[in-house]
């Protein structure tokens, strides 16, 4: 069939006490995708961290090309040709510099290269490399302009141009739209044919099936399965994933009380059609879309950092236009909002001061802290969301991020609100912690209304009432979660269906 | 057999290891401050006993009362360079509206507090509403205020008799009751034995502790410190907090001017940056004590005193000049060691 | 008859509009003093001492009547020296050089001498034996001040002792320190202590409280430096030995005449040279020099002895006071020739 690429033998890490990698036996071979899955803290990031120099394995071997590897840095990793694309965009772009600069950075680090730079040079070279990769940018747009997406594929064209022998792509869809992850599988297809070894990291299961030749489940530091063949067993890797096998969500739909937020008329982008929606009490609406359909904005507009173009929000039937955060938690809208290490945690704090902070008032006397208080409302929150965790003065960044995104939305749901929004609120969390999360905000839902923004609809068939596609600023769809037509909600989302009127 | 043997042994000899590390982060520096006084106790004559402690508690009291409004700006991730000259600045003010303007000693003391208010407020407001970044507004500010205060003199230091400008003889004086704030001293065991000084200086330590550790306002700084963002989103007012930051470190910076004017009895010009480089010192120190790894307001007045302790030893034991810049240094590069490697190893080593 | 002059003189000059009066006094090219343009070009500024010396040097240039032009550099070494290049284009007929440093100014002094400018220098040696040194001999400042303290205290006493090596005007002074212990064995330094951290009084007075502690039995404290005395002062009174401590220092300020004259105070006696008539001195140096005289390779103001004593018994509270009441102090009899007019006093 195919030679293997790169073997793993037994490969061991520790860190302190935490062993993190006991015994990772795995093989790639050129030619092939191998995804491999596994939850929050399974030992994925620190295997990529290995095999791109950034640690050093504490036991095995590792053979590139029946050679032994064991590479000290990253750019030794790269030049044995182990390239990586690593989840965090920034790692990958420099801001300031133009698109060209960026695409060719190794170019320009490399010793060979001479003293002056060659700008026109770069920027032939850098188109070439566009073309190749399907990308449609000015090379002099400086990198800090663009989108998120268009950072994360600028990261990737780059880590193409260098010929990889071995690509290692960590989570690479995470910021993409459907129709940019796409580019990106037509590339990773091209990739495979010419013979490049692929070792796919995700948690999408739609990313999952498009590519995968071949899945490894990992599971605390170990392999605890492997899946080939032509017929791949997602139930069964996703089962050897967890170490038990996954039911599914039963929603029960309710159409929920009073209604708590209308939009009347809201114009959410610029020049788009005006939105009309109202939540009611009891209810979880999940709103989905891709990139730049609007979603963001809502959730700004709702949360007062943005204004509307145009249009009024009521709430509870009184007018509601927040123009800050604190107005809108007066008026008692929360919002845990997407990214949580850039918006959210606090990585100073432990779970209680991460878990009370926007209700200080609510536990001090005077201004003084009740840190009695704090405690026994933080211990309601770690047992009601099953917070791994060994109390409640842990500090946040000791746990895994599935948890730490507990604590996020915890945060939220710690006090009574009218309305709350969940700006992605399963972003980077595998599925165990999904469905944690998504049961506590189902349960809690009876006496609010709740607004969830999701990218996948997954997510959204998991926890909502009701959900609602938007594209371009404005509605093109919205569904009752019983016997949904999935395929319609799809075309909705990439925007190939009219607007219904 | 072997490799297993090995780790069986290695198991122990790590967790105690950790132990270890766990006690020197945080118990470290004081042990290190025990340490020396036991040191200058034995080989400094006259080192031990009262007097010399309060002599102690008042070389660092002054630079101690900066050093926590430096506490309250790194707090909020924000940093105060100029909080030396308003120290000076409010030297000359008070001595200005004092000998020049021949006010009492209450409204010397008022002027400079407002002084010290307004450009802590003209800061925040720069770096708030300007966005100018902190260090350059405040650096800005730093070399404003150096020039400024030797405007209404004509560079010349204020003291009773001298000659004005104008040609005129300034008759004010500094009022018993202003010398008062710099050189009284209550009776405790020994009669006279502790100053005005101190007695602000922990007062103020205690303020500014019970008011970042206790209260909600302490606890909503410290998130603006660590993440601005995730503050403001959790409806933090962060500019109002960043603001008030600046405030209480111009206050506090004017406090110490007012007691180093009132233990001068003139108005000297000066920089104040040795007053500045001083209490950043103190305040970073603060980072080591007890493994805090952040500013803390405890942390800060143990720095102050630890400084001051060494000075204080090293004098004693006829030690040149040079040496005290030498010793702030290297208690500064210990206590940050101390600070990041040993506190980043505690947090592990990540995914 | 020369007391009268000094009064006219001075009248003349500070109603600034019948200069040719005088004019016709003063040989060429000061017969012309509009005409005539000197630079003062300064490294140190700030502080009592070099406001008094400039206040000299502009009341001494405003009593001949020439342009005086005023170089500042703050205490940059090159910025000092490309000022005296500026001069030189700006064709000034002479330069004052307030203190510097020699590496710095040596070559900038020689290329303004060879421009044909005369130059004096003020307590920097730019070694060139055209330009004459104008010093206040700091030597005899710290031997004035060391002189009334075993007066005062007999010969055989512990010392307390302020010193920062390596700052020149205060490595002369350390000169007659050493002088002094040399020559009375019952004059022991106990302690050495010293700092030139700002506040300077009050970083000074942190040191002292120590030493004070450390070693009970000093009983003189020589500072040969006004702020130095002022910090071991505040240490002194808060130690509570103002009775058993005598301070000498070198320097004067209104606000250390008050300080000396307070109460009890252990501040007993300073020397002085007083810094506007240095500056003036220097001014008059370079007169000479215009006029094709010589003032004299070297040109030393004299030091003025001020004992807590005299301020108390003459009632002196400020600088003006002292002037007046001291006639070596407000006036050097250096540098002068028969047409040399004064400033007002």
């Amino acid at each position: 069939m195919s030679t293997p690429a790169c073997q793993l033998i037994g490969i061991e890490k520790a860190f302190g006490q935490n062993r993190v990698l006991r015994g990772i036996d795995l093989s790639l071979s050129s030619g092939e995708v191998t995804v491999l899955m596994g939850a929050n803290g399974a030992g994925k990031s620190t295997l990529v961290k290995i095999l791109c120099g950034v640690h050093a394995a504490d036991g095995g071997e590792i053979r590139l090309f029946d050679e032994a590897y064991a590479p000290m840095t990253p750019s030794e990793a790269i030049d044995r040709g182990v390239v990586t694309v690593h989840q965090s965009i920034d790692d990958g772009v420099i801001p300031d510099l133009d698109v060209a600069t960026n695409l060719m950075l190794d170019r320009l680090t490399a010793k060979s290269s001479g003293f002056f730079v060659r700008k026109r040079a770069i920027r032939a070279e850098a188109a070439r490399i566009e073309a190749m990769m399907g990308l449609d940018l000015d090379p002099r747009t400086i990198v800090a302009d663009l989108g998120v997406a268009e950072r994360q594929l600028i990261g990737i064209a780059r880590a193409m141009a260098r010929n990889p022998k071995v690509l290692i792509l960590d989570e690479p869809t995470s910021s993409l739209s459907a129709a940019e992850a796409e580019r990106l599988f037509l590339l990773i297809e091209r990739l495979r044919e010419t013979g490049v070894a692929i070792l796919y990291i995700s948690h999408r299961m739609s990313d999952i099936r498009r590519v995968a030749d071949r899945i490894v489940s990992m599971r605390d530091g170990r392999v605890a399965g492997v899946f080939e063949g032509h017929n791949l067993d997602y139930e069964g890797a996703v089962t050897a994933m967890l170490g038990h096998a996954m039911t599914a969500v039963d929603v029960q739909v309710t159409s929920g009380g009073e209604p708590v937020l209308q939009l009347e008329n809201l114009r959410i982008l610029p020049g788009s059609e005006p939105v009309n929606m109202t939540v009611h009490k009891g209810e979880v609406v999940a709103v989905t879309g891709l990139l730049g359909s609007g979603k963001s904005k809502l959730a700004a507009i709702l949360f007062g950092l943005a204004q509307p173009d145009g249009g009024t929000m009521k709430l509870a039937g009184r007018s509601f236009a927040p123009r800050s955060v604190r107005e809108a938690i007066v008026a008692g809208v929360f919002l845990c909002p997407k990214d949580r290490a850039s918006n959210g945690v606090v990585r100073d704090f432990d779970i209680t001061g991460n878990l009370t902070l926007p209700f200080l008032e609510r536990h001090s006397n005077l201004s003084f802290l009740s840190r009695r208080r704090e405690r026994r409302r933080t211990n309601e929150m770690i047992s009601e969301l099953g917070i791994v965790c060994q109390g409640p003065g842990d500090g946040i960044t000791t746990l895994s991020g599935g948890n730490q995104q507990k604590v996020m939305v915890g945060r939220w749901m710690a006090e009574a609100s009218q309305f709350l929004v969940l700006d992605e609120p399963f972003q980077g969390v595998d599925i165990k912690a999904r469905r944690d999360i998504g049961r506590n905000i189902r349960e809690t839902a009876g006496n609010r209304a709740t607004l969830v923004f999701v990218a996948e609809l997954d997510e959204a068939l998991e926890i909502a009432d009701r959900i609602i596609v938007l594209h371009e600023g404005h509605v093109v769809g919205e569904h009752q979660n019983a016997d949904v037509d999935v395929t319609r909600i799809l075309a909705e989302v990439s925007g190939q269906v009219a607007i219904t009127a | 057999m072997t490799d297993a043997n090995a780790e069986q042994a290695s198991k122990p000899s790590a967790a105690a290891g950790r132990a270890w590390s766990y006690y020197a982060i945080r118990y470290g520096f004081l042990c290190l401050l025990i340490g020396l006084l036991i040191y200058f106790s034995v080989f400094a004559p006259g080192f031990a006993g009262p007097r010399s402690a309060v002599f102690i508690f008042q070389s660092v009291a002054i630079t101690g009362i900066l050093a926590l409004g430096v506490t309250c700006t790194l707090v909020v991730g924000g940093f105060d360079l100029s909080i030396g000259s308003v120290a000076t600045s409010a030297l000359m003010l008070s001595a200005y509206v004092m000998v020049v303007m021949e006010q009492s000693a209450f409204i010397a003391v008022m002027a400079c507090l407002v002084m010290g208010a307004v450009v802590g407020a003209i800061n925040g407001f720069l770096i708030v509403k300007m966005r100018v970044p902190d260090l350059l507004a405040t650096l800005g500010m730093m070399f404003l205020l150096i020039g400024l205060q030797r405007i209404p003199t004509e560079g010349r230091s204020i003291s009773t008799g001298m000659t004005l400008p104008s040609g005129a003889t300034a008759e004010g004086t500094f009022s018993p009751a202003f010398l008062w704030i710099g050189r009284h001293r209550f009776d405790l065991v020994l009669d006279n034995l502790i100053p005005v000084p101190v007695i602000l200086f922990l007062v103020i330590g205690v303020f500014v502790w019970v008011f970042l550790e206790l209260t909600r306002h302490g606890r909503l700084m410290y998130a603006i410190g660590s993440n601005e963002r995730a503050a403001s989103l959790a409806g933090t007012p962060v500019e109002r907090y960043k603001v008030l930051a600046y405030m209480i470190s111009g206050v506090l910076a004017s406090v110490g001017g007012i007691l180093l004017a009132a233990r001068l009895g003139r108005g000297d010009i000066a920089s104040g940056n040795n007053l500045l480089l001083d209490s950043v010192a103190a305040a970073l120190i603060g980072f080591a004590v007890l493994g805090a790894a952040k500013p803390n307001a405890f942390g800060t007045a143990i720095g102050a005193l630890f400084v001051g302790v060494l000075l204080q030893g090293l004098t004693m034991m006829n030690a040149p000049y040079y040496t005290q810049d030498f010793v702030k240094g290297a208690v500064l590069v210990v206590a940050l060691m101390f600070t990041f490697a040993l506190s980043s190893r505690r947090g592990g080593g990540g995914h | 008859m020369k007391f009268t002059r000094r009064v006219t003189f001075g009248l003349v000059a500070s109603a600034l509009m019948s200069t040719a009066a005088i004019a016709q006094d003063m040989p060429a090219p000061l017969d012309n003093p509009e005409e005539v343009t000197i630079a003062l070009v300064r490294y140190l500024s700030t502080g009592d001492f070099f406001q008094a010396y400039l206040a000299g040097v502009e009341s001494q240039a405003d009593a001949l009547g020439v342009d005086l032009r005023v170089f500042d550099s703050r205490q940059d070494a090159a910025l000092q020296a490309d000022m005296v290049d500026q001069a030189i284009a700006l064709g000034v007929d002479g330069i004052v050089i307030q203190h510097g440093l020699t590496e710095s100014m040596k070559e900038a002094a020689q290329r303004a001498v060879d421009a044909g400018i005369k130059v004096v220098a003020f307590d920097v040696n730019v070694e060139n034996a055209a330009i004459p040194q104008i010093e206040q001999s700091d030597y005899l400042l710290g031997k004035l001040a060391l002189e009334q303290a075993i007066a005062d205290n007999g010969d055989s006493w512990d010392a307390g002792y302020v010193y920062v090596p390596g700052i020149a005007p205060l490595d002369r002074r350390h000169v007659a320190w050493e002088e002094v212990k040399e020559a009375n064995p019952g004059i022991k330094e106990v302690a050495q202590m010293g700092t030139l951290d700002n506040p300077i009084a009050n970083a000074n007075a942190n040191q002292a409280r120590s030493v004070l502690q450390a070693n009970q039995s000093i009983s003189v404290f020589f500072a040969p430096y006004d702020e130095f005395a002022k910090g071991v002062k505040i240490a002194v009174d808060e130690a509570g030995l103002s009775q058993d401590v005598s301070i000498y220092s070198a320097d004067v300020s209104t606000a250390d005449i008050s300080a000396m004259r307070e109460p009890d105070s252990a501040w007993k006696a300073t020397v002085a040279t007083n810094p506007a008539v240095v500056g003036e001195v220097s001014v008059r140096a370079l007169a000479i020099m215009l006029t094709g005289g010589d003032p004299g390779a070297s040109v030393i103001v004299p030091p003025t002895l001020i004992t807590q004593a005299f301020l108390n018994e003459k009632d002196i509270k400020n600088m003006d006071d002292l002037s007046a009441n001291m006639p070596q102090f407000a006036h050097a009899d250096v540098a002068m020739t028969d047409w040399m007019p004064l400033p007002s006093r």
